[in-house]
């Protein structure tokens, strides 16, 4: 038997699989970087930074901007309401407590597109459909996973620290965000990066919502650049899709520094 | 220091009421234990006396002011927990500082004052770790210096000893002695663990199912019991009971063996009890129970037997020394006079 056959043979389908993988990456980069782009996939004979140049500014710059907006507002008024509602069911026995979350659960399963148009409309009446109102929309449909994910980060916090703190003299205010919440960090990092990314991502509501250009995020401009002047420009293009996919790589080394915590238990048994 | 009062305090959840009425006067400096079988509602009444469970009937006095409406942190008291309840997220300086700082205590006094807690329980090189580094007897450690920290009037352990293990267990509980002695202050403490009751008490308050049974000093529970209950549950090897059958002013033993006890009325005694070390091997003509070695247990300085009677009962007897016994040999056990405790039907005890 020829031992160096099916080494070969792996050798050339791992290429190709590799080649299948990076060649969407590669494209990426090398546009981006080359100033004289033709969408082909191509060594650049130039090299320079313009395209992004143009991706940070104007319109380009705008649109990253109110994708932050969007996104860390979301984040945090989801962490925010999240939290305020998740403690009480943690702590209070609730009759019906988990039904009632489950059921949330339940309903934020069906596509968000079905419930676009009554939340539309509850928008267009209530004066929302702007960034404010895709913050607040982008919340209500996190707010069924948030809830059940805090709860349960809050539920793994041992009654007997409260109990100690409430002895001590704190306050219920004092409790929760010196015991509480310092303790359900890596719980709370989690449903805030999960929210930006979340919202960052989103392309449905904020294209409806918001509905002149200077209110688009990143993900509403791209789809719009492609049809721009009509011609593509494929170097700036691929420019804005780096950009746009950075926070998401940025998120990640974030979650993971806070997710390195895990203390909760430390202070009970030995 | 100050003394605690507790008048019928009742405590029930919903229907179920799992502390009777309890009527209780612990006086200032006292070390009181409440000892008593799980569920029997001892660490209920002690979360009452720190405002951390609702009274639902009686009166809680701390110092003579009662506390049935005054929030915790207003009780003077501390509260030492079984989990330690530290906060995994502060350094033990921090744990120990926190109440002195919600009370917005100058921060040169806080320093002083942690510093001097972590002295006395020998703390000091830790005062910059996270309890995660520290190890369990330390973190106990860190529990009650936090409790010192704050100069409470009353001390509540909650089975602070029932993490550790053995060895660790038995050296805390003397520093625990030491630092009542040191501290001069009223400690209310919770076990299961009668050893610890024992050794550490001033008075022990036995519960069970809600209610008192006895209220003594360690010696007097060990002496002079007042039922079954309390006979069986303090002292370290538990009491042997013997069912009796009165006969005139004699009792029979099983076996048929006669005991004689002078100047008691014993028609209504149903149970006998003897505790392990009070038995004495005797011959068989002199012997008040024979029965063959089922079990032995050797300690090195003591061996416990456990003699099976024909009637299928067990007594244990506890020998001293390394006994040399074989198993299913033939035992004759002496109850020596005086070392004998006489129950009536209803486990109460009859005195002579």
């Amino acid at each position: 038997m020829d031992n160096t056959g099916p080494s070969r043979l792996t050798a050339i389908a791992l290429t190709f699989m590799a080649v299948i993988w990076v060649s969407p990456f590669s494209w990426l980069l090398l546009n981006a970087f080359n100033p004289l782009s033709t969408g082909q996939l191509e060594f650049p004979r130039a090299f320079s930074f313009d395209n992004f140049g143009l991706a940070v500014s104007g319109n380009a710059g705008r649109q990253f901007l109110n994708s932050l907006i969007i996104a860390a507002g979301t984040a945090t008024l989801s962490v925010v309401v999240g939290i305020s509602a998740a403690y009480p069911l943690s702590r209070l026995r609730i009759p019906g407590r988990n039904a009632f979350l489950w059921t949330l659960v339940l309903l934020r399963m069906l596509p968000s597109a079905g419930v676009l148009v009554p939340l539309y409309f509850a928008a267009q009446r209530s004066g929302l459909l702007n960034q404010l109102g895709v913050i607040i929309a982008l919340t209500i449909l996190n707010l069924p996973f948030t809830l059940l994910l805090l709860k349960n980060f809050f539920d793994t916090v041992p009654i007997e620290l409260e109990e100690a703190a409430y002895v001590e003299g704190a306050s219920l205010l004092q409790i929760v965000t010196k015991i509480v919440l310092p303790m359900s960090r890596a719980g709370i990092a989690v449903v805030w990066f999960f929210s930006f990314t979340g919202a960052w991502n989103e392309f449905l509501l904020p294209l409806i919502f918001a509905r002149v250009q200077d209110a688009f995020p990143m993900s509403v401009g791209l789809y719009a650049a492609f049809g721009q002047q009509g011609a593509i420009n494929y170097g700036f293009l691929t420019a804005f899709s780096i950009l746009y996919a950075a926070p998401a790589i940025a998120v990640y080394f974030l979650l993971r520094r806070n997710m390195n915590t895990g203390f909760a238990g430390v202070g009970v048994k030995g | 220091m100050a003394d605690v009062t507790l008048r019928k305090v009742r405590k029930s959840y919903g229907n179920l009421e799992v502390v009777h009425g309890v009527d209780l006067d612990i006086k200032s400096g006292e070390f009181v234990v409440f000892v008593g079988p799980s569920g029997c509602g001892k660490s209920t009444l002690l979360r009452m006396i720190a405002g951390l469970e609702p009274i639902t009937d009686g009166e809680v006095s701390i110092e003579g002011r009662v506390v049935n409406d005054v929030p915790s942190p207003q009780r003077g008291i501390a509260m030492v927990f079984q989990s330690y309840a530290l906060y995994p997220h502060m350094t033990v300086y921090e744990n120990m500082a926190v109440g002195l700082k919600l009370k917005k205590t100058p921060k040169e006094e806080v320093d002083q004052r942690v510093k001097e807690a972590a002295r006395i329980l020998q703390i000091e090189p830790y005062l910059d770790r996270m309890p995660k580094a520290l190890s369990g007897g330390q973190r106990q450690r860190v529990a009650i210096g936090r409790a010192i920290v704050r100069n409470p009037k009353v001390f509540l352990f909650d089975e602070p000893l029932s993490n550790l293990d053995a060895s660790l267990r038995a050296q805390t509980r003397v520093e625990i002695a030491r630092l009542h002695d040191t501290l001069d202050a009223t400690m209310i403490y919770v076990t299961h663990d009668q050893v610890e009751a024992m050794t550490l008490a001033d008075r022990i308050v036995v519960l069970n199912a809600g209610n008192i049974e006895q209220v003594g000093s360690p010696l007097e529970l060990y002496r002079n019991p007042v039922n079954t209950f309390v006979a069986g549950f303090i002292a370290s090897q538990r009491m042997n009971f013997i069912k009796v059958t009165p006969e005139g002013n004699q009792l029979r033993l099983p076996g048929n063996i006669p005991l004689t006890l002078s100047g008691v009325d014993v028609s209504k005694v149903k149970t006998i009890g003897a505790r392990p070390e009070h038995l004495e091997l005797a011959s068989p003509e002199t012997a008040h129970l024979s029965g063959t070695l089922a079990v032995i247990e050797q300690f090195g300085e003591y061996a416990l037997a456990y003699v099976e009677l024909p009637n299928g009962e067990t007594v244990t007897i506890k020998l001293d020394g390394a006994p040399d016994l074989q198993l299913h040999q033939e035992m004759h056990i002496a109850l020596p006079e005086g070392q004998v405790h006489l129950f009536d039907a209803e486990g109460r005890v009859i005195r002579a």
